[in-house]
């Protein structure tokens, strides 16, 4: 393989394949380089691939409705390449946000109108027509099932929600990463395989490439940190950067359970992605019609940090291995339960165990870093998935600016969205900034 | 009728297990009810809603924390639950003796169910070991069951998916195996409900089992590594479904 190329991307998973495509598409010889065994297998694998645009900030709720247009134009966005293993599909099922008091729903309804995102208001009356199994009660605050308020008796209704007719998610996240890599190599980008970076190397104050596990070195004058999980990692072997972070990254466990749907009701043909703050789930169809069910990071539930690699090892113990615990799997099911009470949940856990590459904030860090040629596309908080296309073009642009001299950090860059007519301040993705109070601190964004 | 459902507290076959010391398991892993005995479960509040008057009572030899799998016994439709209190796990003759005692001593069971095995040791034996304490007839493997006026009519899977079919005088002891129904697992509102119902707590060291010489131990345990040996058939959709009908025939033989 030829060891020089002009950008090396870390991670190829659904944000790092369209990072090389976009820079491929532009002319840049990239080589991207993952531990695993191929395109997606990382924390990418593990993601809900959700496509939603609630997002608590009008920015947020932007990025999110310019990705629509990357999902609903799937093949076009690929250039019609071709993938052996077929295309992911983008499953528009349509997204309903509960009115909640676990959700700002006001500022996203906010959002909404300023950015443009279609919607229509729903009152109980048509979420029971549309979704004839839930049991519309508050149930709020949410508390954990070893808690004996968890069964207090509800007794005041919610108040409807938002839903929007697009949404929904993407039925198979891996393969959705592995068709952008092939799009990319279309455009000239290599990939490569159980490479594990150990080191990022630098000279003269400027990113020179990366060396591999097996000693291979590579040379780039560019490095984009694409990590996921390992990307506080990955950013402490490059010189300078980690400190020159005010925001950083470290990997938080998650768990998302498979519940059957209930007899006679065909969640997967008929059901909608929802946002229910009420009880601190989103849920989404899965194959076998069984529900998908995310948790909102409630309050109540402990957060556990975690070394990925130790993670990933399958070690670490009880609540913070890759095995799924019963506590959580019986709260955020039993959570579900409340919502939908013919809802049979299974003894045995059933679901995915991954990580969140999270940030201070829980908002991204898009950014050039304090070593020049090195960048960061990091701390996606379980909430990005839907925007991987974008940033991949961001990404790109921001990158391709830099090298031609643009100091981001004084002037940030204005990325003007493709589809969407607006522009975001890319600084707002910034390392250096402060912690940013308006965000949701979970993986609502 | 009283239906007694013998059911056992063991670790998750997704949990990592790890050995401690030469003959024991880490226990600090998610624990919960053995799958086999879900199929007992299901089976008896089956026969609890055909025949009115009838009760279940779940029963379990288990630590402390096995109240909480006493419990999902509860919300799948058990009346209430007896927790025979242990210290230290007991091989399956003294798990006989002691789910016998505790029947014995609560009331006169008219069936007896427990799962055809439990998935940490497979013993297979306390099925048999009941029946021969109490005398009754015993089947094991159920995948179907009709209870009539003073008989059980009991079909029973034997290798190589054979079935025999008996007819069985009640009281009598049943194996459930997997193919008997598709477990009923409880909603919320089961749950709600399964908290009120009452958990009895019997300590092992009152229930005066006699010691014995006969008995057996773990000696050593030895974790079982399967690597796993992924191969991507490769080729176009006809060449792919040929060769995967060939492994699925020659290979795994089960077509």
């Amino acid at each position: 393989m030829d060891k020089k190329f002009d950008a090396i991307i870390i991670g190829a998973g659904v944000i790092g394949c369209p990072i090389a495509y976009e820079l491929s598409k532009i002319g840049y010889k990239t080589l991207t380089v993952d531990k695993h065994t191929d395109a997606g297998e990382g924390s990418t694998a593990g993601s809900c691939a959700i496509v939603r645009a609630h997002y608590s900030t009008a920015d947020g709720v932007a990025m999110a409705y310019e990705g629509f247009q990357y999902w609903l134009n799937w093949e076009k966005y690929l250039d019609n390449v071709k993938d052996e293993k077929g295309l992911a599909r983008y499953m528009n099922t349509g997204s309903l946000l509960v009115k909640s008091q676990g959700h700002d729903w006001k500022k996203v309804q906010k959002n909404y109108d300023e950015v443009g995102v279609k919607y229509e208001e729903w009152d109980n009356d048509k979420i029971k027509k549309m979704i004839p199994i839930v049991d519309l009660h508050e149930f709020w605050p949410i508390t954990r099932p070893e808690d004996p308020a968890f069964y207090n008796e509800p007794v005041k209704e919610l108040e409807g929600g938002i839903f929007c007719p697009e949404g929904g998610y993407v039925n198979d996240p891996t393969l959705s990463a592995h068709n952008i890599m092939r799009a990319a190599e279309a455009k000239g980008a290599k990939f490569m395989f159980n490479a594990e970076v150990v080191d990022i190397r630098s000279e003269n104050g400027k990113v020179t490439g990366i060396t591999l596990k097996d000693g291979t070195r590579i040379d780039a004058r560019i490095v984009v940190n694409v990590g996921g999980p390992h990307s506080f990692k990955i950013n402490k072997m490059a010189k300078g950067v980690w400190e020159g972070c005010n925001i950083k990254t470290k990997a938080l466990r998650h768990e998302v359970m498979y519940c059957p749907s209930p007899e006679g009701y065909d969640y997967l043909n008929d059901g909608y992605h929802m946002s229910d703050g009420d009880i601190g789930c989103y849920v989404r169809p899965e194959v076998g019609n069984t529900f998908l069910v995310g948790s909102e990071d409630p309050d109540c539930d402990p957060q556990e940090w975690v070394d990925p690699d130790t993670f990933y090892a399958g070690k670490g113990g009880h609540g913070k291995d890759n095995v799924l615990t019963e506590e959580q799997w019986k709260a955020q099911c039993y959570r579900l339960g409340k919502r939908i009470p013919t809802l049979s949940v299974p003894n045995q856990p059933k679901g995915v165990v991954d990580l969140y590459d999270c940030s201070d904030d829980w908002i991204p860090v898009y950014d050039k870093s304090d070593l020049p040629g090195y960048y960061m596309a990091i701390g996606t908080s379980g909430n990005q998935y839907k925007n991987a296309p974008v940033v991949g073009h961001m990404m790109a642009k921001l990158i391709d600016a830099c090298e031609k001299g643009l100091d981001h950090d004084k002037e940030p860059l204005q990325y003007k969205f493709k589809y969407t007519d607006r522009s975001t301040n890319v600084g707002f993705f910034s390392r250096k900034r402060e912690i940013n109070y308006n965000s949701s601190f979970s993986v609502n964004g | 009728m009283q239906i007694y459902v013998c059911i056992k507290h063991v670790p998750d076959s997704a949990a990592n297990i790890s050995i401690i010391g030469k003959n024991s398991i880490d226990e600090n892993v998610n624990f919960l009810l053995n799958p086999y005995d879900e199929h007992a479960l299901t089976e008896a509040a089956r026969i609890k809603n055909n025949l009115p008057g009838t009760e279940v009572i779940a029963v379990c030899l288990g630590k402390a924390d096995a109240e909480k799998t006493l419990r999902s016994a509860l919300a799948m439709g058990a009346d209430r639950g007896i927790l025979i209190a242990k210290e230290k796990n007991y091989d399956s003759r003294v798990t006989a003796l002691a789910l016998k005692a505790a029947i014995e001593h609560d009331g006169k069971p008219g069936l007896i169910f427990t799962g055809k095995e439990s998935i940490d040791e497979g013993g297979m034996q306390t099925m048999f070991r009941i029946g021969a304490l109490f005398d009754f007839p015993v089947a094991t493997n159920v995948v179907k069951l009709d209870i009539e006026a003073d008989r059980a009519v009991v079909v029973c899977e034997l290798s190589g998916g054979i079935t025999h079919t008996y007819e069985m005088s009640l009281p009598c002891v049943m194996g459930t195996g997997r193919g008997l129904n598709t477990p009923r697992y409880p909603t919320f509102p089961d749950v709600v409900k399964s908290k009120k119902k009452p958990v009895q707590k019997i300590a092992f060291t009152d229930l005066n089992i006699k010691a014995s010489l006969a008995g057996m131990r773990v000696i050593e345990l030895k974790p079982l590594y399967q690597a796993r040996q992924p191969k991507e058939i490769k080729g176009d959709a006809t060449v792919v479904a040929k060769e995967l009908i060939r492994i699925l025939k020659q290979e795994a033989k089960v077509l």
